[in-house]
């Protein structure tokens, strides 16, 4: 069903955008905040975290550099773009409409 | 923020560090930071590993995921900056353009010029040489010709139809006999160009009628009913363009004739100008008569057949015939090539000569435009080095000093082809007559296309060394020094360009004095006859009314009793062909006394003339008489030889009162030379004197006739206006039969100068361009010497200042500039003889190495080199030396 693999892919998409609005992180970085951030109920399977980050820079969402990590390892980082902000503002925001349509209809008996 | 994002994607555009390496490091990372994160919380590190590998998946098709999705995004980066960076050097080469707008000028005009010039000729040539003709399967279409002693020549109906009956590599092959008829419809009756043709004639060429249909297989049997095609101009101009005409039956040469269809507009497959076909039906007597050779046979090769081929098939066959009728067909082989290539003939290496010509003028304004490039890049030299010290690399400021250059190029081509459509409107007005599809010039896809490869190629050439030189010079020393520590003194490529310019201006300018002296030549040629006061019109019997010979003699004969004497003309005279005009005809002769083989034939153009003809046309007597009344029917027949005939039957003889057999039976057969006439160039002052000999009207052979079509040209020498001439043709004329045309009329003055029109056309075509040339040169000549006099003004103003005359100055800097001129002479001496030799077949009077020729463009080129050199040069001495050291 593409179009619920489309939504998959738009929470993953909006998940590491959102990710990145407190600054540069590489990969493993992301994963692990989404991890702690959502008290380990959603863990990103490393084999999609890493085609949507180069999906997302394809798009130009985000930006890839490399840098040095905390431990002094060179990492690949993520930057958002100004398009990137943007664009997690449009998920959001067709998110929370997604919310507000299907709560009253899941949530009430 | 954009400029740093261009940043990146340009160093992202050197580095292009390759996908692959970059995903695996990243999942490399990834993994160690998991296996870490787990040792840490207390496993073993090879389970850890483990484990870190069992979580991640499938890590090579991950990893093939991303590296495809990296690379995508590397291609669409590198188009993104690449259209970028072009917008980017477009919009910085117009503001740079713009700053400059004497520059921008100087250099959109040159090119332009070129540009024009070139795209103008090119247009010309597309139109006549290289556009296809309308025509199903142009490339199919052969002309089929027998040779005589290797010349192409008209084929006899005998060996058409024997020729046919054998090939099978041509689809179809038919046969045209180029005819006029007397159109009888309204008042005035009308000579027009006819063509007689088999009934597949249409066939070869593919093109179907507008209206109605060709001609059936049966109609050209002999007897078949009436039946006539219209050509599309003489339908809109007769008929109105009337579409019920097709069924109608109309009036030619005294019959009737259904109109059975129209061809559309522009159907002229041989370019004779014909207007209406009917069909030629060969009588059997016709189709075994193989002596008579006057058909036109044209053919389509079938499917996958090689005009090879076709030649091979039919050389045998003709060699046979050859055997077989060795009096009918001596010599004879067979010539097959394409139709196309037998119309365009000449005028495809002509205008491409022509092409070449302002192809130079091309260059000569590409090497202005890369000095004037040249001077900009010096003047520029502290711009670029600033930019090659902020990073720009060497290729990004080529790239950018050539789009500079491309944009020149393109706003030349858009001028150019301002140009190139007026140069086409100055072409079709002054051009000669007798190009075949110059009158369909226009700028088309092709030719605009043409424009702007000429762009390309000038910007390139124009800009190449320019921006590679610009882009070479060493950054430190020019900023240290600024602009002037550049190129001081000497400079090679500059000089170079002009000894180039120099060179190609020679070139033109010989090409150009050498059909200029063929010009003058033949306006001193003596034609061999008086054109002045003659005028001609040409007359037709149709065969219906006038069928015996004497009935045709004597009709002519009471046309020109009607002339003498008139109104207007102070002698009148019948040919079957007059100089420069149409008719002709020739016959093989035989000197008496030679072996009657086929090697001792002399091919000589026979005219059959009244008596007066020679007192008329004043071709001047040599020897024996003219003729006179007597040469009568019955009397002992005659011929008046030219002297060129003379010389070649009877070399070191004298011919007079010798015997020439030629062109009817005995007791006909030897005919007495009673007179020797001047020479006559028939074709105008290109053509060389060819054996000719003459018959008198009255002995004229009975098949002659025939040959002729019964049309003979009136010569009138007028004594009054030539409209009273015309008239007094025209009275004549209608006076022994009303129903009779008059048509071709003109006066041999006009034919004369139409002769050597296309001759002089090309020479005024050259001669401007040779101007054009000459003065593109001598504007690059000034412009770098007044460079080379800017550079050393301070030098000069040093020498000036410790004493040295200014005539020493003088000659030094005259040296410098007449320098690389002198190169360019000698250079050019190579680039005159390939001009030359090019030009070989064009030239009368003159040889290829000419000295007047090249002696005159040296000293031309020389005169304007001495002044483009002088004249900044003087400047110079006026330079104040005390403001000059002041200033440093």
């Amino acid at each position: 069903m593409p179009a619920q693999k489309d939504r998959l892919h738009g929470t993953l998409d909006a998940l590491v955008l959102k990710t990145l609005t407190g600054g540069p992180r590489h990969g493993y970085a992301i994963s692990r905040w989404l991890r702690e951030r959502s008290g380990e109920a959603i863990v990103v399977e490393e084999g999609s975290l890493y085609p949507a980050l180069y999906r997302l820079a394809r798009a130009g969402w985000i930006e890839a550099e490399w840098g040095t990590s905390d431990e002094g390892r060179k990492a690949r980082f993520y930057r958002l773009t100004p398009e990137g902000r943007r664009q997690l503002q449009v998920e959001v925001e067709s998110f929370r409409r997604f919310v507000t349509a299907v709560s009253p209809i899941l949530f009430t008996a | 923020m954009a400029r740093k994002r261009f940043h990146e994607q340009l160093r992202g555009l050197i580095w292009k560090a390759p996908v692959t390496e970059e995903v695996d490091a990243e999942l490399r990372f990834h993994l160690e930071m998991v296996t870490r994160e787990l040792v840490e919380g207390g496993m073993a590190p090879e389970a850890a590993r483990a484990e870190a590998l069992r979580r991640f998946g499938d890590v090579e098709s991950v990893s093939k995921e991303c590296q495809q999705l990296g690379r995508a995004e590397q291609r669409e980066k590198r188009r993104a900056a690449w259209l970028s960076e072009l917008l980017q050097d477009l919009t910085y080469a117009l503001r740079q353009l713009r700053r400059a707008p004497g520059f921008t000028l100087t250099a959109v005009l040159t090119l332009a010029l070129g540009i024009g010039a070139t795209t103008a000729i090119f247009s010309a040539v597309h139109s006549v040489v290289l556009r296809p003709f309308p025509w199903a399967s142009p490339e199919r279409v052969m002309m089929v010709q027998e040779t005589f002693r290797g010349e192409p020549a008209d084929m006899s109906v005998g060996n058409y139809v024997d020729l046919k009956a054998v090939s099978t590599t041509f689809r179809h092959l038919a046969a045209q006999e180029f005819t006029n008829v007397s159109l009888q419809e309204g008042d005035t009756p009308e000579r027009l160009s006819a063509g007689r043709v088999t009934h597949d004639f249409f066939s070869v060429f593919g093109v179907r009628p507008q209206l109605g249909r060709t001609f059936l297989p049966e109609e050209d049997a002999p007897g078949a009913s009436s039946v006539v095609v219209l050509g599309h101009g003489l339908w809109t101009r007769r008929f109105g363009a009337d579409p019920s005409l097709v069924g109608r039956s109309v009036r030619i040469d005294g019959a009737s004739h259904t109109v059975v269809g129209v061809m559309p507009r522009g159907f002229d497959p041989t370019e004779s100008g014909e207007e209406l076909w009917v069909p030629i039906a060969f009588t059997p007597t016709q189709r075994a008569e193989h002596d008579e050779h006057y058909l036109t046979v044209v053919g389509l090769l079938a499917e996958g057949r090689a005009r090879a081929q076709a030649h091979a098939e039919l050389e045998p066959v003709m060699r046979e015939l050859s055997v077989r009728y060795p009096r009918a067909n001596p010599d004879r082989g067979i010539s097959v090539r394409p139709l196309a290539e037998v119309i365009v003939g000449d005028w495809n290496e002509q205008l491409l000569v022509t092409l070449g010509a302002v192809g130079l003028v091309l260059l000569i304004a590409c090497a202005n435009v890369a000095n004037l490039l040249l001077a900009r890049g010096a003047a520029r030299a502290r711009e670029l080095a600033i930019r090659a010290a902020l990073g720009a690399g060497r290729m990004r400021i080529v790239r950018q000093l050539l789009t500079e250059s491309l944009l020149l190029g393109l706003l030349g081509a858009a001028a150019g082809i301002l140009f190139a459509w007026a140069g086409i409107q100055v072409l079709l007005a002054s051009a000669p007559e007798g190009i075949p599809r110059l009158d369909e010039t226009r700028i088309d896809g092709a030719v605009l296309l043409f424009a702007l490869g000429a762009a390309l190629l000038a910007s390139l050439v124009s800009g190449l060394a320019p921006a590679l030189r610009a882009a070479r010079s060493d950054v430190e020393s020019v900023l240290r020094q600024g602009a002037r520590g550049l190129s001081q003194g000497r400079d090679s490529l500059r000089a170079g360009l002009i000894a180039g310019e120099v060179a190609l201006a020679f070139t033109l300018l010989v090409g150009a004095g050498l059909l200029v002296r063929t010009a003058l030549h033949l306006s001193h040629v003596p034609p061999g006859f008086q054109p002045e006061g003659l005028v001609i019109a040409q007359v037709g019997l149709p065969m219906a009314r006038y069928e015996s010979a004497e009935q045709v003699t004597r009709t002519f004969e009471r046309v020109l009793e009607g002339l003498e004497g008139a109104p207007g003309v102070s002698s009148a005279a019948l040919s079957s062909q007059v100089p420069l005009g149409p008719g002709g005809g020739s016959n093989g002769l035989l000197p008496e006394g030679r072996p009657e083989t086929p090697d001792q034939l002399i091919n000589s153009v026979r005219r059959v003339v009244s008596t007066r003809y020679f007192e008329t046309l004043g071709i001047a007597l040599k020897e024996g008489r003219r003729f006179e009344a007597r040469d009568a029917a019955g009397a002992p027949p005659v011929m008046i030889v030219s002297e060129e005939l003379a010389a070649r039957a009877f070399p070191g003889e004298g011919a007079l009162g010798r015997r020439i057999n030629c062109c009817e039976a005995p007791p006909n057969y030897a005919k007495e030379v009673v007179g020797i006439v001047g020479n006559v160039r028939t074709r105008g002052p290109m053509s060389d004197p060819g054996p000719e000999f003459y018959l008198p009207l009255r002995q004229a052979p009975a098949k002659s006739w025939d040959w002729i079509d019964r049309t003979m040209t009136l010569v009138v020498r007028r004594s009054g206006s030539t409209a009273d001439a015309i008239t007094a043709m025209r009275t004549a004329v209608r006076e022994v039969d009303s129903t009779l045309p008059l048509s071709g009329i003109t006066t041999l003055e006009d034919a004369l100068r139409a002769s050597t029109a296309a001759s002089r056309f090309r020479t005024l075509l050259l001669a401007v361009l040779g101007i054009v040339g000459l003065l593109l040169a001598a504007v690059g000549i000034y412009g770098v010497v007044a460079y080379f006099v800017g550079l050393r003004t301070r030098e000069i103003g040093v020498r000036m200042a410790l004493g040295a005359r200014p005539m020493d100055v003088l000659r030094m800097l005259a040296w410098q500039g007449l320098r690389p001129v002198l190169a360019g002479l000698v250079l050019g001496g190579l680039g005159a003889a390939w001009a030359a030799r090019l030009l070989q077949a064009s030239l009368r009077g003159v040889g290829p190495a000419d000295p007047v020729a090249l002696a005159a463009a040296m000293a031309l080129l020389a005169c304007v080199a001495l002044v483009a050199t002088l004249a900044p040069a003087r400047r110079a001495l006026r330079v104040d030396p005390s403001q000059v050291l002041g200033e440093g």
